[in-house]
């Protein structure tokens, strides 16, 4: 079965008299384990796709199947569970929790999945130290670089083992070392867990990680293989 | 789960640590500010009351049927027959801590510069009930039962009209008849209860010679009767019943000002709940703060999962946090002052005798320990930042998760 089925999918932004649509008819498929890379420039839709895969919006028309089930009729609750279990978030700002510690930052999803403590425990160390940072577990964001905090990010998008991990621009904050260290750990856990990654980016050395490249522009997809 | 919200609402409040302590102080000062003013009502009400019952009305009273209240009548249908037969029969009854007879009567009391209008009381000067005025005695001797001429009075008086200790001074009152009957008495001996208004108009001398000077025979205007505690009241009524006696309670006694203190405290329930509306805006204030600066935060915790009701228990538990910490607070700054009020008090001086006769205040008030009253504002204040803490709550549970990470 697929990972993602995008049917039809329409997204219009009215602002004012003006309407911009960010997703026309968009048909897109996305394989269990694949490393897909949407590619575009600014306002070519690439961010209001992944909200509309993640579940943090809805599209006007079409439809979105996660693992087969249409998330577009789920409400505000069904998707946030929907979120919580299945899909994990990188973002291209370096989103942790401030207050918590990466740690903490990490077991976040797990607790909201309900998860034993000391699977927990034991889960969250395995995680940072896949990203190669255990000894720094208990530093806050403050704390870290912002390659570590996207590190931190990345483990915490596959705490809960998700369908798939969605990044938006994840290394766009990053310099060139930072943003090839963090690819490199997303394409390793990809390939070691079998979890399907699409990040959005318009960075040609980050789009030279990805297997499968889709083309965005102007809410279309221009290339799709 | 909850924990983990803990922890965060906890480490919330601390990004800005001025706003939730400048919050923490508001809670602090409105809850110390209520309790203090709580306090020193409930001692107002309760010293008055109790100076009442010490130095006038006593515990219940035995009045003729047709005795009525603050005329001072001599006439003898007015009057108790028999006031030492039912004193003693009082004084035989559980609970009871002393009874005796009492004659009050209008009258004026003259120096030969000066006069004014009194109340004389005659009084069992062998009785306990009077204990708090032989404490009182700061000059002179206390009253003798066979004493033919001498008198008490207040410290008040004693200043107004330039009197001492051995000083002679012509009273006079109308007596049983309607007649006025004059007499010249000698100061024995000086109190100074506190009490203004009692200091200044009372007269006391002993019963025997109230009830020659008012020719009122044996007879008296009531029986004073002082019990061990408020309990044996209803016990010690029922057990004087009789159909040609009044029997009236200190409650009885003292309607007007509880119930003018009743009508005042309804103003002070206006001003608590005007004071916990503002704690109320601030917290709500403080909280709706926090939640536009972490709008993108919210949008995180929405994207990872986290509902509404996550969110709005995060914004109730950072409420809870900020006013435990304030009542916390509140309570320590509400009770010293309390209990300062308590043991020192604030001395009003001749305010006191502007509040009525009704109204026994000392010139120097004590606020009083209502632990069940202080309970219920600090949980009052509890559910108030709750309350508050809502919309805030209710704000950041609608926000859109799109929307939110736009910031």
């Amino acid at each position: 079965m697929d990972a993602i089925q995008i049917n039809q999918v329409t997204k219009t932004y009215r602002v004012g008299a003006t309407q911009t649509h960010a997703l026309d008819h968009i048909n897109l498929t996305i394989g269990e384990g694949e490393f897909t890379a949407l590619v575009g420039p600014s306002g070519s839709g690439k961010t209001t796709l992944l909200q509309m895969i993640g579940c943090l919006d809805k599209p006007d028309q079409g439809t979105v199947l996660i693992k087969g089930q249409d998330v577009t009729r789920l409400n505000s609750n069904q998707r946030a569970d929907l979120r919580r279990s299945s899909i994990g978030f990188v973002f291209q700002f370096f989103a942790l929790v401030p207050v918590l510690t990466a740690y903490e930052n990490v077991e976040l999803p797990l607790l909201l999945n309900g998860m034993k403590t000391s699977e927990r425990r034991t889960r969250v160390m395995e995680l940072l130290d896949a990203v190669g940072l255990a000894d720094r577990a208990h530093h806050r964001p403050d704390q870290l670089s912002g390659g570590q905090q996207q590190r931190v990010a990345i483990a915490r998008a596959l705490g809960p083992r998700p369908v798939l991990v969605l990044a938006d621009e994840p290394t766009a904050n990053l310099d060139t070392a930072n943003g090839h260290q963090a690819m490199e750990i997303m394409q390793r856990l990809n390939q070691e867990t079998g979890t399907a990654f699409v990040y959005a980016t318009h960075d040609p050395r980050v789009i030279a990680f990805a297997r499968r490249v889709v083309k965005m522009e102007d809410g279309k997809i221009i290339d799709s293989p | 789960m909850l924990s983990k919200l803990w922890i965060l609402a906890y480490r919330d409040l601390g990004r800005n640590r001025r706003r939730t302590i400048l919050s923490m102080v508001a809670v602090a000062l409105g809850l110390g500010l209520l309790i203090l003013m709580n306090g020193y009502i409930a001692g107002v009400m309760d010293e008055s009351i109790q100076n009442n019952i010490r130095l006038n009305t006593g515990h219940l009273q035995i009045r003729a049927s047709a005795y009525t209240e603050g005329e001072m009548s001599l006439a003898w249908p007015d009057l108790l027959r028999d006031p030492e037969v039912l004193a003693a029969h009082a004084a035989t009854l559980p609970g009871v801590r002393g009874a005796a007879p009492v004659l009050w009567a209008g009258g004026v009391i003259a120096t030969p510069n000066d006069s004014l209008g009194i109340q004389v009381t005659g009084i069992d000067t062998t009785s306990t009930i009077y204990a708090p005025i032989r404490e009182a005695l700061v000059g002179g001797e206390f009253l003798n039962p066979d004493d033919r001429n001498g008198i008490m009075i207040g410290r008040r008086l004693a200043g107004e009209l330039g009197l001492a200790v051995g000083s002679n001074v012509s009273l006079t009152v109308v007596d049983s008849d309607g007649n006025a009957d004059e007499g010249v008495f000698t100061v024995r001996g000086i109190f100074h209860t506190g009490i203004p208004t009692y200091d200044q108009g009372s007269v006391l001398m002993p019963l025997a010679k109230a009830q020659a000077f008012a020719r009122t025979e044996r007879r008296a205007s009531a029986v004073i009767i002082m019990l061990d505690d408020n309990q044996a009241l209803e016990t010690v009524r029922t057990a004087l019943r009789s159909p040609d006696l009044q029997l009236l309670s200190w409650e009885d006694m003292n309607r007007l000002f509880i119930e003018t203190m009743q009508t005042g405290l309804a103003f002070y329930y206006i001003l608590d709940g005007i004071v916990m509306l503002i704690v109320a805006v601030i917290i709500a204030n403080t909280l709706l703060m926090s939640v536009f600066e972490r709008i993108r935060e919210m949008g995180i915790l929405s994207a990872l999962g986290m509902k509404g009701r996550h969110l709005t228990q995060m914004l109730l538990l950072e409420a809870a946090c900020m006013g435990l910490a304030g009542i916390a607070i509140g309570l320590a700054l509400g009770l010293s002052s309390v209990a300062y009020l308590t043991y020192v008090g604030i001395a009003i001086g001749d305010i006191a005798s502007v509040a009525g006769d009704s109204i026994a205040l000392g010139s120097t008030i004590h606020a009083r320990f209502v632990p069940e009253t202080f309970a219920g504002l600090s949980i009052a204040t509890f559910i108030f930042v709750l309350l508050a803490a809502l919309y805030p709550a209710w704000y950041a549970s609608r926000l859109e998760p799109v929307v939110a990470l736009r910031g």
